[in-house]
């Protein structure tokens, strides 16, 4: 599998890491999230909140010439959702959109992932990418 | 008309009182464990539901031995007041408060409104660890009559006795096993077992500050619904820890004496061969 440079460079240096080292990277991650661009905030108001235990997670998408950006907005109440978005979004932003959607939803195993957060956060970081390969097409077609 | 059982509730200022008291050890639960490393409040030990309270191999929590190490780990005697807060309205607060009880730690409290109310009330958060001295702990035999299993929830059918379904609506309609993208802890089969009443956890608590509603407001919810101070009652929710806020409301705050959480709850129930389901 032929992942976008920047992905595979973050998959390659999380596999190499410690359990601890995993969870204090996850943690800088989230302490990066950037805030939504002003732009985007009336459209994210008008989204309705996934309810229950869930993190709302909400996923915005922009034509970058041929490369595509994200923007994605989770509280900061979440910051193991933040953690894990935060590495699609460094991966994935720039990226094509054949590039995007030929991600394997397995693409993570390497990193070894559930070692330091349980397979209910991992499943959502694949919900994630899901939702991130779907706002993709939509943006582009 | 107050809580039944107040001694089981702290307010945040009763904590800032006591963040040097060595009698007192504060505990993060949370579900989302990162939240501590990012801020906590000072002096506070953080359990893990994924982490440090499940058993590492199977489908179940510490043992007794296991429940000790970490009590003494984390610089607990059998004398210590330990009082649990966290994020989304306590949730894994409580979790973890059911399961010190099972193992026989009765001086427990809660923060009422925990992390949420902690903050909007601008208090501080530190990054620093604390490290305790290793304690000697010993753990009572597992008290059974506050946990269910799955052969509790046939009998109770059989019984006729009730049972309290706290999930969201549509999880107890039966429309959902998980939301829509998140496919979670999912069930092959939705819905809710047979004559369980919807009570969401949610509606125990205050949606602007986290704090539990007022006794007479938790009264008539739960007694509207047929669920009685008298009754030998069951709660459930998708992996128990929902409903062990449940479970604290009905036996701490509403005083009900015969209460069972049972954690197998609905990612059991909904894959369990032959186990009856209603939609």
């Amino acid at each position: 599998m032929t992942l976008p440079a920047k992905l595979q460079e973050i998959v390659d240096d999380i596999a190499s890491m410690s359990r601890e080292e995993k969870l204090e990277t996850l943690i800088a991650y989230a302490e990066s999230f950037p805030d939504l661009p002003e732009r985007f905030k009336e459209e994210r108001s008008k989204m309705e909140a996934v309810p229950e235990c869930m993190t709302p997670v909400f996923i915005m998408a922009e034509k970058d010439g041929n490369g595509i950006i994200f923007h994605l907005d989770i509280p900061p109440q979440s910051p193991t959702v933040r953690g894990l978005a935060s590495i699609l979004m460094n991966g994935l932003n720039g990226s094509s959109l054949e590039e995007i959607i030929s991600v394997p939803a397995d693409f993570y195993h390497p990193m070894n992932l559930q070692e330091a957060v349980s397979q209910q956060r991992i499943n959502g970081f694949i919900g994630v990418l899901a939702h991130m390969k779907q706002v993709a097409v939509r943006i582009s077609s | 008309m107050s809580y039944a059982h107040p001694e089981f509730l702290v307010d945040t200022e009763w904590v800032a009182n006591h963040l040097k008291d060595a009698n007192v050890r504060i505990i993060e639960s949370d579900e989302d464990s990162l939240l501590y490393a990012i801020g906590h409040i000072e002096g506070a030990v953080q359990v893990d539901w994924f982490s440090t309270l499940q058993h590492p191999l199977r489908r179940d929590f510490l043992t007794k031995e296991q429940f000790e190490e970490v009590a003494s780990t984390l610089g607990i005697t059998n004398d210590t007041t330990v009082v649990f807060y966290g994020d989304k309205s306590n949730w894994f607060a409580a979790y973890a408060l059911w399961l010190f009880q099972y193992y026989g730690h009765n001086n427990v409290k809660i923060m009422n409104g925990g992390r949420i109310k902690w903050e909007q009330e601008k208090r501080p958060l530190v990054k620093e660890v604390p490290s305790y001295a290793k304690t000697t702990y010993s753990a009572k035999e597992a008290d059974k009559s506050i946990r269910a299993f799955r052969d509790d929830i046939f009998k109770q059918l059989e019984e006729k006795k009730p049972l309290v379904d706290v999930r969201s609506p549509k999880e107890y309609s039966g429309e959902l096993t998980h939301m829509p993208n998140y496919p979670q802890e999912g069930a092959t089969r939705a819905g809710h077992i047979p004559t369980a009443v919807s009570i969401p956890w949610a509606q125990a608590v205050n949606e602007a500050d986290a704090t539990f509603k007022t006794p007479e407001e938790l009264r008539a919810l739960y007694e509207g619904k047929n669920i009685k101070a008298d009754g030998e009652i069951i709660a459930y929710c998708r992996i128990g820890e929902r409903s062990s806020l449940t479970w604290f409301v009905l036996k701490y705050l509403l005083g009900y004496e015969k209460v069972k959480n049972y954690d197998g709850s609905w990612t059991e129930w909904g894959n369990l061969v032959d186990a009856p389901i209603e939609k």
